[in-house]
């Protein structure tokens, strides 16, 4: 098989023809370090690649197959984790020149339970410095860029994950999402990313963004494959105190069906304004869905419009509380884009926190109360598509310029606020070639179903052209 | 109401955090947290009487027995 087959496999293909010996983990590695090495002075999707340990990796994975011993579809597949991520002996940054020599002596429970699933690392992912922004210009290792078309923005906090599974530099990686920071970057790179439930994946040995906020979990090509990704790294982890012990189902059991019977919300009262592009894209979804079988009903979730600013006073307390003795021992290693975000929370009053986790209530319970009279709720994912790197603002149809951080985060943060899992989902390419999703979300635990409604509109939409890079 | 002014910001940020900030800093600071004060002020709109703040005993407890494990230290 030739490299660039090689490289279209998604996990779910590559696993079968591992298991069946028909290509080899060393194989696949070797396929993929060439990509990285082909795509990075573009893309700079990684931060560390750690060619030499994926290499033995592979050829342990490689031996233990041989033996019999598979140890099921992630054995000897290439993963990638964003550098938030703590990895026994590698160099784990946070995107920061504060983690700049920092070098765990243990593993994150999320790489941890990919290590025994038998995958193979291949680096550590760039982002947004410590998480804190969407666009993964990192003032310290460069900006990541788009693959679709490299003078934009992947997107961020985990514009690295989503820009290598796009570049086909790496082919399921990890995210963290405290206002949108999976979501967003696979949706800007055409990719698939979920948001589980928060407590359904151990936050254990990943730096902090914000405690009651952060959610670890997969970006990768297809819906299968997040729902295979999170079978390995869901389930309860006694070193996270949040962690659920709610009881962790095969994901992949209820994909490949229908949407017969299916009762959809759907919520696009988000935002004032939307790119044209979206728009179209958005209603041209909600008739792909409605076609698969499912009903749908425009609801409104009125706590959900101040879900940016709740989501934003509850995080910037947090993320003081985390970085203050490295803030106030080494200022000048934040950039200049971070570093005021964290120090304006030292002027916010108290009682501003605890009213933003009131809020959280509230909107938990106006959107169960919606979750019981429907299966599932679908949103679009941003107001546009993936701006320039560097630009801050974006314009409205109308000409306003606004920042760019709220036009998406007032789509993702209401469901970080609720804890409830939500998927972004490829729906088209704008008229430049730009990926556009659509999100869906449902109840807390219920990944299932958000996977089934995920992965039937996938299966009928089809998949999008990759970036020509 | 009043626009947080950078004298406020550095002067809070040195009392409680010892934490020095040239005038510059504070005055990016203050549009930052000024923002995020109007941002509070927006949640008196939701109605939030009788909502108590959902911090669970349960994932304190949590967190004790995990501290508990990590360092044997205490009793």
């Amino acid at each position: 098989m030739d490299q660039s087959s090689i490289l279209d496999l998604d996990v779910a293909a590559l696993a079968d023809k591992l298991r069946a010996r028909e290509l080899s983990p060393l194989e696949v590695t070797e396929a993929y370090l060439d990509r990285i090495a082909a795509t990075e002075p573009r893309i700079n999707a990684y931060i560390t690649v750690t060619g030499e340990r994926a290499r033995e990796a592979a050829r342990q994975a490689e031996a233990e197959i041989a033996a019999g011993r598979w140890r099921g579809p992630f054995h000897g597949v290439p993963v990638g984790l964003k550098d938030l991520c703590y990895t026994n002996g590698i160099l784990t940054t946070g995107g920061s020149k504060v983690l700049a020599n920092f070098v765990p002596d243990y593993d994150a429970t999320v790489w941890a339970r990919l290590r025994e699933a038998g995958a193979v690392l291949l680096g550590k992912l760039n982002l947004h410095e410590f998480a804190c922004g969407g666009t993964s210009n990192n003032a310290h290792f460069g900006p990541v860029r788009n693959p679709y078309d490299p003078a934009r923005i992947p997107g961020g906090s985990s514009g690295g994950s989503a820009a290598a599974v796009a570049a086909r530099s790496n082919l399921a990686t990890i995210g963290t999402d405290t206002r949108g920071s999976i979501r967003q970057p696979a949706a800007l790179c055409g990719c698939v990313g979920l948001k589980p439930t928060y407590g359904r994946v151990s936050r254990y040995g990943v730096v902090v963004l914000s405690y009651t906020l952060d959610h670890i979990g997969p970006i990768t090509r297809t819906v299968r494959d997040a729902a295979l990704m999170l079978n390995v790294i869901a389930g309860h982890d006694p070193n996270d105190a949040s962690s659920s012990r709610v009881p962790v189902p095969d994901y992949t059991r209820f994909l490949g069906t229908d949407l017969k019977g299916v009762r959809i919300a759907v919520m696009r009262d988000l935002a004032d304004w939307y790119e044209p592009d979206i728009e179209r894209s958005f209603d041209e979804s909600l008739k792909l869905l409605a076609s698969l079988g499912a009903a749908l009903e425009e609801v409104s979730i009125p706590s959900f419009k101040l879900g940016v600013q709740v989501s934003g006073l509850v995080a910037r307390p947090e993320m003081l509380d985390y970085h203050q003795d490295w803030l106030l021992a080494r200022p000048q290693d934040y950039s200049d884009n971070v570093r005021p975000l964290i120090e304006g929370a030292m002027v916010i009053p108290a009682v501003s926190y605890i009213r933003a986790q009131r809020a959280r209530a509230l909107m938990i319970a106006e959107s169960c109360r919606v979750l019981e009279a429907h299966d599932v709720l679908v949103t679009p994912m941003c107001m546009t598509t993936a701006p320039l790197v560097g630009q801050d603002f974006v314009r409205s149809p109308a000409g306003a310029e606004v920042p760019y951080l709220p036009t998406f985060v007032a789509f993702t943060g209401p469901f970080d606020c609720t804890g409830q899992p939500a998927i972004s989902v490829p729906s088209g390419l704008s008229s430049a070639g730009l990926p556009i999703a659509i999100q869906i979300a449902g109840r807390s635990f219920d990944e299932a179903r958000v996977l089934r409604v995920a992965e039937a509109f996938e299966r009928a939409r089809g998949p999008l052209p990759p970036p020509k890079l | 109401m009043a626009e947080l002014t950078p004298e406020t910001v550095m002067r809070v940020a040195r009392e409680f955090f010892d934490y020095p900030m040239s005038p510059e800093t504070a005055a990016a600071v203050a549009k930052v947290a000024d923002a995020m004060l109007t941002d509070a002020r927006r949640l008196s709109a939701l109605g939030l009487e009788g909502v108590e703040p959902p911090f669970s005993y349960a994932t304190m407890v949590a967190e004790a027995e995990r501290l508990r494990r990590r360092d044997p230290s205490i009793t």
